[in-house]
């Protein structure tokens, strides 16, 4: 994600897709039942008897980092179950079984945290990066099985939540660029949300040089909520829309941008699509009357 | 009581259950399903309840009402043969999961159906 699309055309816009090779090979790793991992630079799928049991991203908060954001467990605690469960495969197990966690408690993380990472292994936001296509068999992950689920669950999920984002504002480019309030958000955001709504915290972390991504692991929040919130947020006329290259200066990876918020602001109102940005631009300064 | 299945299980065996599903509602995702769902699909049902558990969550006019605010707990929709019950499952870390439950409104009984749901949501999460 070192760069945002050169247009504010939507880039991830046809639900048929991700990556056709990698949807059928999914497909035919569920029918063969296999056990694995299906990997590259975008993150992993593991795969036991043809079912999903994990997956990861650099884009999505893990299971540790839900789970120590907020103060369910302590980093130590977490950091236990890694080492002690870790080698046998069973650090999930070995929460629960040492009354850590309850077992719904740890149902419910996973699985937030699988599908919201398999998300992003279909769908990189990096619009140079293609869903994984190598599998290494009998790969397996150190946090072991907690509820696996069906490839064809996956994919489905991963379709519709492609079409929530459309549904939501079909602007893609708010995906990878820092999220920057507009000046009056908060006086316009006044009292009509509730403290619990996701679009109201994503709009407190939102300090100009975080993107969605690293607002979501700062809050220890699903990514794809957090990019719902966003572009719903963008749609409300309370974000900034960037309109040109170089809107998004940093990678997930890199969790503390040394981006400024007037460079970044600066690069937005660059070249690229000049009748969208235009439009942005009227359509945030009608807004802001 | 431990893990999803367990919850939905017993979720089942509340008088006049006829379907219950753990349903992610920001994008509608079913976490897991028993019985029936109206229309004989779990899927729809979780997609559409999600919309409206979303709608009612994230409104302040339902928290702000009072001087001990705090999220909203359950929406309640009743119709001429059914009772339609959402909890919503409170957790210690981030998450937007509810339970829910349709129930004949012939065999339920609204306000036992209701109490055995508060109790079912917490004991899923705690340890």
């Amino acid at each position: 994600m070192t760069a945002a699309t050169g247009t504010a055309t939507p880039r991830r816009a046809s639900p048929e897709s991700p990556a056709p090779p990698t949807a059928a090979t999914l497909v035919r790793l569920a029918d063969e039942r296999a056990t694995g991992a299906l990997h590259g630079p975008v993150g992993a799928l593991y795969l036991a008897d043809g079912a999903v049991v994990h997956a990861e991203s650099p884009a999505a908060p893990d299971v540790g980092r839900r789970l120590t954001a907020g103060g369910r467990l302590s980093p130590e605690t977490w950091e236990e179950a890694v080492s002690r469960g870790g080698p046998g495969y069973r650090a999930g197990g070995f929460l629960v079984e040492h009354g850590r966690l309850s077992r719904g408690e740890l149902e419910l993380c996973h699985l937030s945290a699988l599908f919201d990472a398999a998300y992003f292994v279909l769908c990189p936001l990096e619009t140079d990066r293609r869903p994984p296509e190598r599998f290494l068999r009998e790969a397996r992950h150190w946090l072991g099985p907690v509820r696996p689920v069906p490839v064809a669950a996956v994919q489905r999920e991963v379709c519709r939540r492609r079409e929530l984002l459309e549904r939501a504002w079909p602007c893609p480019a708010v995906d990878a660029a820092p999220v920057v309030p507009v000046p009056d958000a908060a006086r316009r955001w006044g009292s009509g949300a509730a403290p619990a709504c996701g679009r109201r915290a994503v709009l407190e972390a939102a300090d100009g040089r975080r993107t969605p991504v690293q607002i979501a692991r700062v809050l220890g929040r699903s990514a794809f909520a957090t990019l719902l919130d966003v572009r719903r947020l963008a749609a409300q006329g309370l974000i900034r829309t960037p309109a040109g290259p170089g809107a998004s200066g940093t990678s997930p990876e890199n969790p503390d941008p040394a981006v400024p918020a007037k460079a970044g602001a600066a690069a937005r109102q660059g070249a690229g699509a000049p009748e969208v940005s235009l439009l942005y631009r009227i359509r945030d300064a009608l807004e802001a009357l | 009581m431990s893990g999803i299945d367990a919850c939905l299980s017993e979720a089942m065996a509340i008088p006049g259950a006829r379907g219950a599903s753990l349903v992610d509602w920001t994008s509608g995702l079913t976490l897991g399903a028993a019985g029936d769902g109206p229309d004989r699909d779990h899927e729809t049902a979780a997609a559409e309840t999600s919309e409206l558990a979303r709608l009612a969550f994230e409104n302040s006019a339902f928290t702000r009402a009072t001087e001990d605010a705090g999220p909203v707990e359950d929406l309640i929709v009743t119709a001429r043969g059914s009772y339609h019950l959402i909890r919503f499952v409170e957790t210690s870390f981030d998450s937007s999961v509810f339970l829910y439950l349709w129930l004949d409104r012939a065999e339920a009984n609204l306000a036992m159906a209701r109490f055995r749901l508060q109790g079912l949501t917490a004991g899923l999460v705690l340890p």
